[in-house]
């Protein structure tokens, strides 16, 4: 069976949860790599954040340093000007501090002047100081009451470790998206903010149709049938991937779409600063609920003393036939919930002591054996 | 069950079918957003701590400018202490924000000339009325280019007046008797009293206050010079007169404190049935300055209240020296002096008289200012509440200061547009192609469910742009992109929940119910949490993003009710169908990987011991 007809049907195993260190390393590293960029370049925050003056209009095929010239003696000597490429038109744009010139309609009826362009093609945008500072203030404000309320429902629709690793999950998209942009040196714009709440959006969607299915198949995980926490997360990743792939190529299809059509093709730049960013935050978002979400909830759940026990019970049966590979066996500390390391995969041990019976397991059975299918109770 | 989805099926295609109808019916169409048009906008925001009253009153006030600019579909909201205003498709968008942005100051203007202004052809008719011969009181307003009303009024005609000064001409005899003013030119300033509903008295003691100049008071006054010609000369239109003209100045044009303006005010000469929009236009005097040097504006206020004793009134308090000032002024107003011949005393607020009262004291103590309405037209309550304001905020003008400027140049809003709506039709073509050719049949199901969902979409959008000025911004837009694919995604959910079902060894049939109520309860989850993001921006941020997560919200909640009424009964229906399920190409077995022949068990992970749904 092809790789793609298993994808169809769900019926791949890839086991996510074996890759999850190197996952981390990797997202760690691009992480800290945004976070240095972050340090020493900052972000190039757009006027809407940090006030000031700026105008936009068709260059004309004018030259930025006769601009410059042009527009030397309004106090403009030292503004930015830019030239943005889109469609086939070429664009300018001015940008200074808010006081740097006194008369804003001289700065547009020169720029018209010298880029031979129509006065009404001037887009002219001034934000005072203070204003972007409240509206970053805001935005802020708002995001951290976002991830409350979110935390709060999903604790309250599932349980907290599972609002616990989708926010975790956001926090990643989140910096990963903030890197990209310092790296890069985008602009950040309202539109950036708006895209990356989408992105929110989507991971939100996203992890909780996953963990709604993992939550389904919670009492799957028995010793009996020697499935432990870890296994079913995998079980329920592979089942939900193709469900996952889709929805991810069904959004990436409309921003493509606004990326290539709208601003590469038709030229509009606005269009360009949305989808870049929503399409930066998708693919993390995608990749951040496989790797990084589900492997902490596993984490997280197996050193609940239920999970735990199943595992060493695995482990044990495992290590009695000596058939197990090495990094499946676990040893688990105390089934207290203060252990501070990680717990999975960490180290091996043939002979833990059993010190609860495991609530699920009425009989014991070789493992290994495929276990008759459940026949689900359903409502 | 089967007749119930039946039922639901069919209501919920109708309703969007008369949702859509309606809109087109109606021709609705989204408001486009300053983005996507081109136009002005601006933030402004008071200076220093603010009464909340006062930032009403100055939004009511940029509202009247922005009216004046003729804005098709402005937008001024508050947003905490800041004033949004939005002025898409605005031509010359320097001078409108110019205009929005003053600081609009009171001011006290004697009244030298009210001028009904009626549009040309009512004039028209009018004022061959008022040359009817035999009628005595067509001489008794002569002058008086507001004597047309006067004249049909006492003639029966459904001109009647609703405003004292009306029922004073129709008292005529009485009134040429003072009709020697000065000021009388040929076409001079012939005057009649126009006497608003208001008349500042002093006030001895409520019961002695002469309010309303309808019983003669005022008209006893040598207010009305007149003599005949004048009545023929005036009643045409004055190409002079920028009210006349229909024109209308802009507010706080020339609008300065030593000139002679022309502005409207409340239609007090007004002609029954004629629509509210009609105000008079009155011709003031120059801002009087008192001896002292200082102006009779806003600033001499310090109090004023609406109060009832009887009837509704607003009494008034100056500062001290705004009290001598302002009596400086009314002596020479109830002395009809050149300066002030209707003995009227204008309030002016940024270019629009509010209230024209006339003076019935040559002085007055402290305190003791109060103005009324008529006896023919007493204030109401909301009157005397809304000149109290205007007068309270004369005395603490706030002075706003712009946060942000923003002129979009409408060849490049229409790019954006353009650009958005492509770019959003590929969207849609691709995802829908993808769909079909990956769930086949069931494919069609999503396009027919996004149609409706688009129907009820786009009809909800147009209407409350109809109804409550929504605009669709670019950040909309985007949000609106972005919305097909959370709903396209709750499809995906419930096909992939089917497809499970299906393999797990259950007929199609058995399965579409069961599946759905699985599906429905994670596509409810993950819209919940959709809502409460959307919810949350929508209420804590300002600008793009709100409107952003409006349309969002919007999408999310019809994506449930979609799902719910419109696609479970559909697919429900069709499962039923062999020609759905099992054709060749497009069945919807093929599309869920229901292989002929295959057993379906042995598509489940063999590790786990399958069960997975």
């Amino acid at each position: 069976m092809g790789l793609g007809r298993r994808l169809y049907d769900g019926d791949t195993r890839f086991r996510f949860m074996r890759v999850w260190k190197r996952a981390a390393v990797a997202s760690a590293l691009v992480i800290l790599v945004g976070l240095a960029s972050l340090g020493i370049r900052g972000l190039n925050l757009g006027i809407d954040f940090e006030g000031g003056v700026s105008w936009e209009l068709p260059s004309g095929g004018v030259a930025v340093e006769e601009i410059r010239d042009g527009i030397g003696d309004l106090g403009l000597a030292d503004a930015t000007i830019q030239t943005l490429t889109a469609g086939g038109e070429e664009r300018v744009r001015v940008r200074a501090e808010t006081d740097a010139t006194d008369d804003d309609a001289a700065v547009s009826d020169r720029l018209a002047e010298i880029t031979g362009s129509d006065r009404d093609d001037v887009s002219f945008n001034e934000v005072g100081p203070s204003w972007g500072q409240e509206i970053t203030d805001k935005a802020v404000r708002a995001l951290v009451v976002f991830l409350v309320l979110i935390t709060l429902y999903v604790s309250l629709r599932f349980e907290f470790k599972m609002a616990l690793a989708i926010l975790v999950g956001l926090l990643h998209d989140l910096l990963v998206t903030v890197g990209v942009y310092s790296v890069s040196g985008l602009e950040v714009t309202p539109a950036t903010v708006v895209s990356i709440l989408t992105i929110l959006g989507y991971s939100i969607y996203d992890g909780i149709v996953v963990f709604d299915k993992v939550d389904e198949n919670t009492r799957l995980v028995s010793s009996t049938k020697g499935v432990n926490y870890s296994d079913m997360m995998d079980l329920s990743l592979n089942q939900t991937l193709m469900r996952s792939m889709n929805t991810t190529i069904v959004a990436v299809i409309p921003i493509a779409s606004l990326l290539i059509i709208g601003s590469l093709v038709l030229g509009a730049t606005t269009l360009q600063e949305f989808a870049f960013a929503l399409l930066v935050g998708l693919l993390s978002g995608a990749y951040s609920s496989l790797f990084i979400a589900s492997p902490l909830l596993a984490a997280l759940k197996e050193r609940e003393p239920r999970y735990a026990d199943v595992r060493r019970r695995i482990a044990a049966r495992a290590g009695a036939r000596t058939t197990a590979p090495a990094d499946d066996v676990v040893v688990v500390d105390e089934p207290t919930a203060d252990a501070t390391s990680a717990g999975v995969g960490s180290a091996a041990s043939t002979a833990p002591t059993v010190t609860r019976a495991a609530p699920t397991a009425p009989t014991t059975r070789p493992a290994g054996v495929i276990a008759p299918r459940p026949r689900k109770k359903r409502r | 069950m089967r007749r119930r989805m039946l039922v639901s099926l069919v209501l919920t295609t109708l309703l969007a079918a008369a949702a859509l109808g309606a809109t087109l019916a109606s021709g609705n169409t989204p408001n486009l957003g300053l983005d996507l048009q081109g136009g002005a906008s601006v933030v402004l925001q008071p200076e220093g701590d603010v009464p909340s009253d006062s930032i009403n009153q100055a939004i009511e006030i940029i509202r009247n400018r922005v009216d004046a600019l003729g804005v098709a579909e402005p937008e001024i909201t508050r947003q905490g202490d800041a004033i949004v205003v939005q002025l898409p498709g605005v031509r010359d968008q320097e001078r409108a924000l110019e205009v929005v942005g003053q600081t609009a100051e009171l001011r006290f203007r004697p009244v030298l000339q009210v001028v009904p202004a009626v549009d040309a052809a009512a004039l028209e008719e009018l004022s061959t009325s008022t040359t009817a011969p035999g009628d005595p009181t067509a001489t008794t307003v002569p002058g008086d280019p507001s004597a047309p009303t006067a004249t049909t009024a006492v003639g029966g005609e459904p001109a009647a007046p609703e405003a004292p000064s009306t029922t004073v001409a129709t008292e005529g005899p009485t009134t040429t008797g003072a009709g020697t003013g000065t000021g009388t030119g040929e076409v001079g300033l012939p005057l009649q009293d126009p006497a608003p509903s208001t008349t500042v008295a002093p006030d001895p003691g409520p019961t002695t206050v002469t309010t309303a100049p309808a019983d003669g008071g005022s008209t006893t006054a040598p207010t009305a010079p007149a003599d005949g010609r004048s009545t023929t000369s005036t009643s045409a239109p004055d190409p002079d007169d920028p009210c006349q003209l229909g024109g209308g100045t802009t507010p706080s044009e020339g609008d300065t404190l030593d000139a002679q303006i022309t502005v409207r005010g409340p239609d007090v000469t007004g002609i029954q049935g004629a629509p509210d929009e009609i105000e008079d236009c009155y011709v003031l005097g120059p801002v009087p300055t008192a001896s002292d040097g200082e102006r009779l504006i806003g600033s001499v206020v310090s109090s004023a209240e609406a109060r009832l004793d009887g009837v509704w009134r607003v009494s008034l308090s100056f500062t001290s020296d705004g009290l001598d000032g302002f009596n400086e002024t009314s002596a020479l107003c109830f002395g009809a002096d050149p300066t002030c011949p209707t003995q009227q005393l204008a309030i002016v607020l940024d270019g629009r008289v509010e209230s024209a009262p006339t003076i019935q004291a040559p002085s007055f103590e402290a305190g003791d200012v109060s103005i009324s309405g008529s006896e023919q037209d007493p204030f109401s309550e909301g009157e005397a509440k809304d000149l109290a304001l205007v007068l309270r905020f004369g005395a603490l003008p706030v002075e706003l200061v712009p946060q942000t400027v923003q002129e979009v140049s409408p060849t490049l809003g229409r790019e954006s547009l353009d650009a958005g709506v492509a770019a959003g039709a590929v969207g849609v073509v691709a995802v829908v192609l993808y769909l079909l050719l990956y769930y086949r049949a069931l494919g069609l199901v999503v396009v027919l469910s996004l149609a409706v969902w688009a129907a009820l979409n786009w009809s909800i959008i147009t209407y409350l742009s109809a109804s409550s000025g929504l605009a669709l911004s670019l950040a909309g837009v985007t949000g609106l992109v972005v919305s097909i694919g959370v709903t396209v995604d709750s499809y995906i959910v419930y096909f992939e929940r089917l497809k499970d079902e299906v393999r797990s060894g259950k007929t199609l049939r058995s399965s579409v119910d069961r599946g759905f109520s699985r599906a429905f309860r994670t596509i409810l989850a993950a819209n919940v949490a959709s809502f409460i993001g959307a919810a949350t921006l929508y209420v804590l941020t300002v600008g793009a993003v709100r409107g952003f997560a409006f349309f969002l919200a919007l999408a999310t909640v019809l994506d449930v009710f979609v799902a719910y009424f419109f696609t479970r009964p559909l697919v429900s229906i069709l499962a039923r169908s062999r020609v759905f399920t099992e054709a060749r190409h497009l069945g919807v077995a093929r599309g869920l990987g229901v292989r002929r022949g295959a057993a379906p068990a042995t598509a489940t992970p063999a590790v786990t011991g399958g069960g997975g749904t």
